[in-house]
């Protein structure tokens, strides 16, 4: 028996010595079917994935600040729209300044701004690691780079100094980096895309919508115009311009419609498909602002204002390219309306509102679905053409501003010679007011005009009367969430 | 003389079962010489011992003893020694030089002297027990009616809570032992003979020998990350030493709902839609009268049957048995259905070497029904079912739910394996070695189908659906441990050391396709050619999904620990450590340590106490020990990629594949750690006719897993949140438990009373303000959150407004803070935060599903062949949130209680004017019901039938009985059940459940 004993405890010894040896790989168990972030991206195909998911922010609703059109809400074109009680606690306040750091949707459009520079990061930081083609790395990094820029610019537009994330890694406790601090970067990765980023014929057909190279010219042109810098506006818009890659579309409706979805006028817009949710490809933008009631093909909100119907030039067709009517037929459609929202608005006695949706988010069909088809323009020519004219003029060159100032009116007289005549004069401050007006009536309702108003210092004036304060309405609170979950490290902007 | 033929026949059965049993036992013929005869008793009842075995030393030769307790044995020369055992007596070693009539006395073991209860990893001697241990046995473990045996459990063990989410069958009960101790799994674990399991949904409740509830840290700390919601230890039956015995037992009844909720008739309908909309109805006396209760609910019979042959032989002890289950619904069209087989096998290769095997099969098979309760409860009674062409009627806002049941098809199928086997052996004086291979093994594969129809625009499915998904999961567990047993002087050791390996995995897969191209089960199968798309062309499955369950895919590894030191029976020493390693956390985390000290004091047993001769036993113990808790997420300390993402590109704009960092995980994450401290004392009055445990128990867990926000500049996105240990909750309360047993006469009766005390308190959030200070839960059906989380609030605690009345006049209105909806008749919330305004703000806590107190209490009672039992249980403290009477936009039906509305001043306090929705339904205390409850659990009559009668039919014991399940239910709630479980977060929210039964049945238990 002892023998047996003694041969039973060498079984065991050399059990117990093989099972010991082998525990350390027994609990390293990988996640199933799972990618991490440890084994991705790593090879080719992972960094075209990587590439293409940093255009994905662009279609989420939340990328649309926060989801409601707030920058044409805040303007003097457009007001909250929707019927009288919808949203008022939440998009209302952005009508008349009296939002909060606490307003709904600011977080919203903070966090999402947020993600896609994350996934911008990813490029930039993991792909050059990855054996690949040099030429296409590159560009990867380059629209990485693109995106990574515009995001920061929304940011920096918004809320001035943000915490600068350049890395997939970040720090727990960022703090504010200055808004000079926040342009460096925006301006170097801007210069690196339209370095390396080809232009718009040189991409597959497939590849059409991806960042070029006069994308990340034209939103230089739009930074630099927006830190009042009109040498280096000008160089980048005139690069747009030379470039011989873009022209203005024949038809006004189709700057932003449908038969203009990546057209010649289009420099870089948001592609997207008509499928009631974001994540098969929709973009609820145009959905939140679509005609509410019948059809029914929205929320109805960002409804044009009567003081932006009433300043275009008479016989401006403009008008009816920017708001829809009760009424209206547009290919058989016929604008019915919604039965909870009033015909008319007055306030104080003056009609400051009638019930009329925007007529650049229009999608053709009746129901909810097509809208969620809107190609959101970003930037088109025409704005290029405008942000030369303006540069020009601030540099002394109004001739030559009238050249490219002339093409977008002479484009929107649509061959009607009795309309919109060809601008003369030559008086660098009267152009200037022209130009402005121009951009108002060009660009109205695409979310352009709160930031000219702010950018030429004209915000409280127009807006003065809307709630506007200075010093404080030119940048946004910091969501009140962010503040608290930072600690404290974020501090908040002046006078909120 | 008949009788010992009839035991000789069923000794060869239980033969031959051994050789079904792939059992093979060798006998070795040996030279005779002479031969040994005589009778074996014990010392302790002189009564003689039948089935004792008696081995010649150094042999394996040996004899047991027949029915008289007699024995005869051939021996050879030079074999000198008999050895005689018997399970529960002491080993006796006996010379027979020169004899050749051997009787002998065995003593009782020590340990058998006293109950013995079963621990994690071993046994132990009551009296050697520091920790807090509940215990149920075979008898009362049968005596409830249900699929799952845990629910014997209910109102038997102080400390543990069970409610059943719904009456559906086969439905696991929630099981809670000392509180709610975590916002993640509150769940304990099981131990089935070793193995450790979530759930016994697979036992028959017959083949169940006993269940201890392991509450305290000296009691679970030996499953160390695991036991900190407690550990319930299940111990399957074994063959017992003696001759074959057949049980058999059968059990069929009848289901029925135990009440209906009282709603409104049609024409007391149409008067409240006439009061709401006045001329809706011009002939109140007019309308259909449907009871849609009455349409759904039915009678439903269950049944239970279940064989077994047990005993045990010299070389191998062996229990076998095969079950049956079978409950209906109330509600058409579900049912569960499951056949258990065991093999419970010992084989005692030689004096220090055993083999031992615990197997389990069971296949079961479920019917799932629609949740038509919720549709019954709204739909209104003026509408008839079917219109005059038979075909369903139209049923606004919910759909018709005779139609929802007809055309649902959704099935369950399972395949359950369970069981270990091990090998154990003495390896030298006192030292046992055993190790163990344990499986837990299952296969699921779901079915369901819906058909073309058409009842209404809202209840209508074009195209037929398939969906078919499988489950497998398996998990593996080897346990090595070492124990250590040894007495000498006054001095008892009990020490464990032991090393364990468990692997757990699992893979789902999941197939849908649209438009079959027959409807019939026979075409219920996922092939493309039967698929078609809307032109009739081939289509391809339109979903396919293959992944694990990410709760179970981890591995487990273990060191265990413990000694267990008694001086003079009197003091009591447990120490016990376990260190576990788990692959769901970083490297860095991996391993954590569970230690557990423990005192008693048998104070009864001190020479002072010797003159209180009344008092039988007193104990005092006390136990402290950090365990934890383990069912977390395993995928939360992973930083995910997101790719279900796409992007739009090209001139033809298609979806191009995108992928990118998503969700953050936190690498840091580790245990959720429970640390309890428990002070017990156990006493015992009059030779222990009375007993007494008392328990006070103070559990804190730390370290709970809670997704909290992070700086939005980490890119993961509006409201995604990360996990981070950071909450903190206490338990504590008290346990009682009193039991009385005595004889008078011909009268053996006893009773046992219980009560728990439970404070449940949330110490620590994630935040102490903003967001991370409360955690939102318990969705209604649709979608409000009546639940939150808050330090100083019980888990879970119930959000809304406080009412205050109804507004009576409008002056009252004018003056009182109010939101603009509310109008004179309405409800009054109470202006919380005083700010004079009506809003979100002024929502508050308005109740606990938490209750204070559980009770139960059982007595039995025995006259001659008579049986009676009677088992109550309840709890009080807990509130109810009627979720299903709130979620109402539209004209549904009413509680009947709406009929006391208010019609003008005076005329209610608490009851609106009526109104199909809007803001009186706005969640608040109104819909707060008092949760508690009495209920008379179970009442049994039985009867045996006399043995003379029984011998002529070879019958050992026959027993018939009458049973009620759930005979009636006090309580205020006007719901089916005030028993509402869900998880920690939405617990005691009544969002239409499917009714628990009243089960009356009869049944008949043979031994033979």
């Amino acid at each position: 028996m002892k023998n047996t004993i003694k041969k039973y405890s060498l079984y065991i010894t050399l059990a117990l010595l093989i099972i010991f040896s082998g525990c350390k790989d027994f609990l390293d168990v990988e996640p199933q079917g799972k990618l991490t972030q440890e084994n991705f991206p790593v090879t080719p195909a992972d960094a075209l994935l990587a590439t293409n998911a940093c255009y994905t922010t662009l279609r989420d609703w939340n990328y649309h600040s926060g989801g409601f059109p707030i920058l044409d809400i805040m303007s003097d074109d457009a007001r909250k729209g929707s019927n009288p009680s919808d949203a008022l606690s939440t998009v209302g306040p952005y009508n008349d300044f009296s939002f909060t750091p606490t307003q709904d949707g600011l977080d919203r459009w903070w966090t999402q701004l947020y993600v896609g520079i994350k996934r911008a990061n990813v490029v930039i930081e993991k792909v050059p690691e990855i054996a690949m083609d040099d030429a296409l790395k590159n560009r990867y990094i380059a629209e990485a780079k693109f995106i990574r820029g515009l995001l920061y610019f929304d940011m920096v537009r918004a809320w001035g100094g943000v915490p600068i994330v350049t890395t997939t890694d970040p720090e727990l406790n960022l703090t504010r980096a200055s808004a000079e601090d926040v342009y460096t970067l925006i301006l170097s990765d801007l210069k690196n895309a339209a370095e390396n980023l080809p232009n718009t014929s040189d991409y597959e057909s497939i590849d059409v919508g991806r960042a070029t190279k006069g994308a990340a010219n034209a939103l230089l042109a739009r930074v630099y115009l927006f830190r009042g810098d009109f040498d280096n506006a000008e160089t980048y818009a005139m690069a747009v311009i030379n470039s011989n890659q873009y022209s203005l579309e024949a038809n006004y409706i189709d700057a932003n419609g449908i038969n203009g979805n990546n057209g010649s006028e289009s420099v870089f817009e948001i592609g997207a498909l008509q499928v009631g949710s974001t994540s098969a490809g929709g973009n609820q933008y145009a959905n939140t602002q679509g005609v509410r009631g019948t059809p029914n093909k929205g929320w109805g909100f960002n409804r044009p204002t009567e003081n932006l119907r009433n300043s275009f030039e008479s016989g401006d067709p403009r008008v009816e390219g920017t708001i829809i009517d009760l009424g209206d037929v547009i290919v058989d459609i016929e604008i019915l309306g919604d039965a909870s929202t009033p015909d008319e608005t007055y306030e104080d006695g003056n009609l400051v509102e009638v019930e009329c949706y925007n007529r650049k988010v229009w999608v053709p069909g009746v129901t909810t679905i097509s809208n969620w088809g809107h190609h959101r323009r970003l930037i088109r020519y025409a704005d290029v053409l405008l942000m030369a004219a303006e540069a020009l003029n601030e540099n002394n060159k109004p001739t030559e501003a009238l050249v490219y100032l002339n093409m977008v009116r002479e484009r929107a007289r649509g061959g009607n010679e009795d309309i919109l005549p060809d601008i003369t004069t030559t008086v660098v401050a009267e152009l200037r007011n022209i130009i402005y007006r121009e951009r108002r009536h060009e660009l109205a309702m695409e979310g352009i005009r709160f930031w000219d108003l702010v950018r030429t210092g004209r915000a409280s004036q127009v807006l003065g009367p809307l709630g506007f304060v200075q010093g404080k309405h030119e940048l946004f609170p910091i969501p009140q969430s962010e503040i608290d979950i930072s600690l404290g490290n974020l501090t908040q902007n002046p006078n909120w | 003389m008949l009788h010992k033929i009839q035991i000789l026949r069923h000794l060869r059965l239980g033969a031959v079962l051994t050789l079904i049993l792939v059992m093979a036992i060798s006998v070795v013929g040996q030279a005779q010489q002479r031969t040994i005869t005589g009778t074996v008793t014990t010392s302790d009842t002189k009564e003689t011992l039948p089935g004792a075995s008696i081995a010649i030393k150094g042999t394996t030769t040996g004899t047991i003893t027949d029915i008289d307790g007699n024995f005869s044995l051939n021996v050879s020369e030079g074999q000198d020694t008999l050895v005689f055992s018997y399970v529960g007596y002491e080993t006796q070693e006996v010379g027979i030089k020169e004899r050749d009539v051997v009787n002998i006395e065995l003593q009782p073991t020590r340990v058998s002297l006293e109950e013995v209860v079963v621990i994690g990893y071993g046994t132990i001697r009551k009296s050697d027990l520091t920790g807090s241990v509940g215990s149920v046995k075979a008898d009362d473990i049968t005596k409830v009616t249900a699929s799952n045996p845990v629910q014997s459990i209910q109102g038997r063990v102080s400390g543990v809570q069970i409610a059943s989410p719904s009456g559906t069958p086969g439905e696991n009960p929630v099981v809670r032992i000392r509180g709610v101790g975590t916002f993640n799994d509150a769940s304990p674990i099981y131990v089935v003979d070793g193995v450790i399991l979530n759930d016994i949904s697979f036992l028959n409740a017959s083949d169940i020998e006993s269940m201890e509830i392991l509450k305290d840290a000296s009691a679970t700390a030996i499953y160390g990350s695991r036991g900190a919601n407690g550990v319930i230890l299940v111990t399957t039956k074994k063959g017992k030493e003696g001759k074959t015995i057949f049980n058999f037992s059968s059990e069929v009844g009848v289901q029925d709902i135990t009440n209906k909720i009282d709603l409104l008739n049609g024409k007391e309908f149409a008067k409240i839609y006439n009061v709401i909309e006045p001329g809706h109805f011009n002939n109140v006396d007019a309308v259909s009268n449907t009871d849609w209760q009455d349409l759904i609910f039915s009678r439903a019979p269950i049944q239970n049957y279940q064989l077994s042959a047990s005993g045990a032989t010299e070389k191998m002890n062996y229990y076998l048995s095969v079950g049956y289950f079978n409950q209906q619904g109330i509600i058409d069209k579900s049912s569960y259905e499951r056949i258990t087989v065991r093999l419970n096998n010992v084989y005692h290769l030689t004096d220090f070497l055993r083999f031992g095997n615990n197997i389990s099969f069971a296949p079961t098979n479920q019917q799932f029904a629609p949740n038509v309760t919720f549709q019954a409860y709204r739909a209104q009674p003026v509408i008839e079912p079917f219109n005059e062409d038979g075909s369903y009627a139209e049923v606004p806002g919910v759909g018709n739910p005779i139609a929802a049941i007809e055309y649902s098809n959704s099935y369950r199928k399972g395949l359950r394996g369970v069981g270990d086997v091990y090998g154990e052996a003495t390896i030298a004086k006192d030292f046992v070695l055993k190790s163990s291979l344990g499986i837990d093994a299952g296969y699921y594969k779901n079915t369901s189908f819906l058909p073309v129809f058409y009842v209404s625009p809202q209840q209508q499915n074009e195209l037929s659906e398939l969906n078919k998904s499988t489950n497998e999961n398996t998990s593996l567990l080897w346990e090595n441990t070492l124990t250590f047993d040894k007495e000498f002087g006054k001095h008892y050791i009990n020490a464990l050391a032991g090393y364990t390996m468990q692997s757990i995995r699992s893979e789902n897969f999941s197939l849908r396709g649209e438009n079959i191209i027959r409807e019939g089960e026979s075409f219920w199968y996922i092939l493309p050619t039967n698929i078609l798309d809307d032109g009739n062309n081939v289509n391809t499955v339109s979903s396919i999904n293959n992944t694990v369950n990410n709760d179970y895919y981890y591995s487990l590894l273990s060191y265990l620990f413990r000694i267990n030191y008694t001086y003079n029976n009197k003091y009591i020493f447990t120490a016990t450590f376990r260190r576990d390693g788990s692959s769901k956390f970083s490297e860095d985390n991996r391993y954590g340590n569970f230690p557990s000290l423990a005192v008693g004091w048998n104070v009864a047993q001190e020479n002072f106490m010797q003159d209180f001769r009344f008092l039988s036993r007193l104990k005092i113990r006390g136990s402290w020990g950090k365990i934890g808790n383990e069912k977390i997420p395993y995928l939360a300390r992973f930083s995910q990629i997101q790719n279900d993402i796409i992007s739009i590109f090209g001139v033809d704009p298609s979806t191009i594949a995108a992928a990118s960092y998503g969700l953050l995980g936190n690498s840091d994450l580790k245990w959720e750690t429970t640390t309890q401290l428990d002070i017990g004392m156990e006493v015992g009055f009059l030779n222990d006719r009375l007993t007494g445990e008392f328990d006070y128990y103070h559990k804190v867990t730390d370290d709970i897993l809670l997704a909290l926000s992070i700086p939005g500049y980490f890119g993961n996105g509006s409201g995604q949140r990360v996990f981070f240990n950071a909450a903190s909750v206490l338990n504590r309360g008290f346990e009682i438990n009193l039991s009385w047993r005595d004889k008078i006469g011909e009268v053996k009766y006893g009773f046992t009373a219980l009560g728990t005390t439970v404070h449940n308190e949330v110490l620590e959030m994630g935040g102490t303000s903003g967001v991370d200070s409360v955690l939102v839960g318990g969705y209604l059906a649709n979608g409000q959150a009546v639940t939150r989380s808050k330090v100083g609030l019980p888990i879970g605690s119930f959000y809304g407004y406080e009412t205050d009345g109804i507004f009576q006049t409008q002056a009252e209105l004018d003056a009182s803070p109010h939101d603009s909806q509310a109008g004179v008749g309405d409800l009054r919330f109470v202006d919380v935060n005083g700010d004079g305004i009506i809003n979100n703000l002024d929502r508050t806590f308005i109740g606990s599903p938490i209750p204070d107190f559980i009770f139960g209490f059982n007595f039995d009672l025995s006259y001659k062949n008579f049986d009676f039992s009677l088992g109550i249980q309840g709890q009080t403290g807990n509130k109810i949130f009627n979720g299903k009477e709130v979620v109402r936009p539209d004209p549904y039906n009413f509680e009947a209680h709406v009929l006391d509305y208010w019609r003008g001043p005076g005329t209610s306090d608490d009851e609106p004017r009526p109104s199909f929705g809007g803001y009186n339904y706005s969640p608040s205390d109104k819909y707060i019901y008092n949760g508690s409850y009495l209920r008379i659990r179970n009442i049994i009559l039985g009867y045996s039938l006399p043995e003379a009668w029984m011998q002529s039919v070879y019958i050992q014991k026959a027993r018939i009985y009458i049973k009620v399940d759930n005979l009636y239910t006090f309580t205020n709630y006007t719901g089916y059940s005030p028993e509402i479980g869900g998880d920690e977060l939405s617990t005691g929210i009544d969002n239409g459940i499917y009714p628990i039964t009243s089960v009356y049945s009869a049944g008949l238990n043979l031994t033979f």
